[in-house]
């Protein structure tokens, strides 16, 4: 796993994004309603300036005048210094007085009422904010149309709007501050499960593999289940592995003892020929358990799952003959009649040489320890298939299987350890190849075969 | 000459010091990978034969070995090892061991291999199998001490046999050795095993079937 790839940042990252997006949202709002509330603050001074101008339109010498109060136009400039102007403009659009020509308003106005127009314009290089006020004075037979026409500069209304927006703004940084420590903890908060199953496993004893007892939320659980499943499993391998090691232990123990009692014995009595029995006994006694310690160590690189060695091409003819003259000596000595049976052709397997050396070798053992007198090695083809058969007592069905398992014999009275099949199983699993237990050919004895997967190099 | 047996363990190498000697080999025994590196370095070391364990204190059997290859081609080197792993006898036999023999392993068989590969240094020697002894110089037969004349066919498939005496041979390999090309077949060699059998006789040694591989020569 990356550094940056943390479930905290990703859930972070997620959860903000969207917060970020309506931070946005909330700050262009309150942009807007600043300025639309600070236009409405101030078009109210410049409705109050104009009524108050228009109040003040008298009709003298058959026009227009006007005596302009100051209060109209001190209401307009208010604390930020803006510059305000004015103008009346009659019916027909001539200016009658003002202190500057500002422009008319092109909208049309209700009909024939009094009515009052705003709108922002730029004026000789100035930016204004402009009411146009349509009325007509009402007097003694006069009914004359005129224009109140106001203006001030904006600082004012920008002043008003900034302070509006900041105040706004202020609040949602806040917020947003808030939000973001609240998730921060949230996130913490629904994660330390996560924290407390990685500390009870860092905490647990290499050895122990009790399963997991902790309460997590329901995602987690699944994990913890998951993990203690495999805790069973492995509870399993390792019962296993232990009584093996504790039949192997005894199976060692019990020959040694054999020795050091035969030796103790041997050295109370003086009679040579005594000795020399014992000696022999001690000899042959010798020979098993050291056969013995040999297989326990083949059986215990087998069953490491981490020990996959490289198979290479082999031929099956040449590796059988090659194990008839490794132990055609040692048989004839047990007046076994050892023999090949080659196939035609060559048979080409992926495999391991030693191994399924090995594995013919404890066949062979096998047979000649259980009664077999004359063993044969076959190699067949098609399907490729690695045979040893022997014409001793055979084994029957019911019990063929049972013979797989490590320290299990089928004659008590018999020496031998009861690995050999144990070992040529796992070599056979190891190649891939199935094993196979049945009678001889003529219904006595035992064959056992070796089938590898079809396989060519 | 001198055998070197470089082994740790006290017991076996007593015993083999005993059979060897018995045998009429003069020993010298070491129980120390670097003393046995020490001397096997030397050229002229003067060991006819080295058997040698993998498992030493000091460095390892392997080690020796290396050290003596890196000079000395000719000693023959029987490795004699606890480890039961067929890999070892692999990587020694690439460093150019001659032989391997895994513990436990019985005396005659330790003795039928320092015989062989003393043949193979001094390929000159007479070899012997029982009763039946061959002149190699002139391929001369003898049994019993009187003169086994042969012909020339039987008498390459009988020195063959004695060559490898104790291990089964190829049927393939006795009828290229005795026919010398001339494509005979298998069921030929048969006639002529069939007549060395009856030439031995009850001499002792035997003549041995080994079903569906070849023959064996050996003691009864």
């Amino acid at each position: 796993m990356t550094r940056g790839d943390s479930l905290y940042r990703r859930l972070l990252g997620l959860l903000l994004l969207p917060l970020l997006g309506l931070g946005s949202l909330f700050l262009i709002q309150a942009w807007g309603d600043a300025q639309r509330t600070a236009n409405r603050a101030f078009d109210r001074l410049l409705e109050a300036a104009s009524l108050a101008i228009a109040e003040q339109v008298q009709w003298q010498d058959d026009r227009l005048w006007l005596d302009l109060p100051p209060a109209a136009l001190e209401m307009l400039a208010t604390d930020a210094e803006e510059r305000v102007f004015y103008s009346l403009v009659d019916g027909q659009g001539r200016l009658i007085t003002g202190n500057a020509e500002l422009p008319g308003d092109p909208r049309q106005g209700l009909e024939g009422s009094d009515t009052l127009l705003y709108r922002h314009i730029a004026w000789q290089g100035l930016s204004l904010r402009q009411g146009t006020r349509r009325t007509r004075l009402e007097d003694w037979g006069v009914r004359e149309p005129f224009e109140v026409r106001v203006a001030h500069s904006r600082e004012g209304r920008d002043a008003l709007a900034a302070e509006l927006w900041h105040a706004n703004l202020a609040m949602i940084l806040a917020m947003a501050a808030l939000a973001t420590v609240g998730l921060l903890l949230a996130i913490r908060a629904a994660l330390t499960p996560l924290t407390r199953l990685r500390r009870a496993i860092r905490a647990r004893d290499p050895r122990t593999l009790s399963p997991l007892e902790l309460s997590l939320p329901r995602e987690l659980a699944e994990l913890r289940d998951t993990v203690n499943e495999l805790l069973a499993r492995m509870r399993r391998v390792r019962a296993n592995q232990e009584r093996f090691i504790g039949d192997a232990s005894h199976q060692l123990r019990t020959p040694l003892a054999g020795l050091s009692a035969r030796a103790e014995l041997a050295l109370r009595q003086d009679d040579p020929a005594r000795w020399k029995e014992a000696l022999v006994a001690m000899q042959a006694t010798s020979v098993r358990t050291a056969r013995l310690a040999g297989q326990l160590l083949s059986l215990t690189r087998l069953a490491n799952p981490e020990y996959r060695p490289a198979r290479a091409p082999l031929e099956l003819n040449a590796i059988a003959r090659q194990a008839v003259r490794d132990h055609w000596a040692s048989c004839q000595r047990q007046g076994v009649d050892l023999g090949v049976e080659a196939s035609g052709g060559d048979v080409w397997i992926r495999g391991i040489d030693w191994l399924l050396a090995e594995a013919i070798g404890n066949l062979i053992d096998n047979a000649c320890r259980y009664g077999g007198h004359c063993v044969t090695v076959q190699v067949e083809n098609a399907p490729p298939r690695l045979v040893v058969e022997d014409n001793g007592p055979g084994i029957p069905e019911a019990r063929r299987l049972l013979m797989l398992r490590p320290f299990h014999r089928d004659h008590d009275e018999l020496e031998g350890s009861g690995l050999g099949l144990a070992i040529v199983d796992g070599i056979a699993r190891t190649h891939g190849a199935r094993l196979q237990l049945s009678a001889g050919h003529d219904g006595g004895g035992l064959r056992v075969a070796l089938q590898f997967p079809g396989d060519t190099p | 000459m001198t055998l070197l047996l470089v082994e740790d363990d006290a017991l076996l190498a007593e015993t083999l010091i005993d059979t060897l000697r018995l045998e009429g080999h003069d020993i010298c025994h070491l129980a120390n990978g670097d003393a046995a590196r020490t001397r096997l370095s030397v050229t002229g070391h003067g060991d006819e034969l080295v058997l040698l364990d993998l498992n030493l204190p000091g460095c390892s059997g392997l080690a020796v070995l290396a050290a003596l290859r890196s000079h000395d081609q000719e000693t023959p080197v029987l490795i004699l090892t606890a480890r039961g792993a067929v890999e070892d006898r692999v990587q020694g036999l690439d460093l150019g061991a001659d032989d391997y023999l895994a513990k436990p392993f019985a005396l005659d068989e330790l003795e039928a291999r320092v015989r062989a590969l003393l043949r193979r240094r001094s390929p000159d020697a007479p070899l012997r199998v029982g009763a039946l002894r061959l002149d190699t110089r002139h391929q001369r037969f003898t049994l019993d001490g009187a003169p086994l004349a042969l012909p020339p066919r039987e008498q390459r498939l009988l020195s063959c046999l004695m060559h490898h005496a104790g291990e089964p041979v190829d049927k393939a390999l006795l009828a290229e050795e005795a026919f010398q090309g001339d494509a005979m077949g298998d069921n030929a060699i048969e006639v002529y095993v069939h007549r060395l059998r009856k030439r031995l006789g009850d001499s002792g040694v035997a003549l041995r079937t080994v079903r569906g591989l070849g023959y064996l020569l050996e003691v009864e």
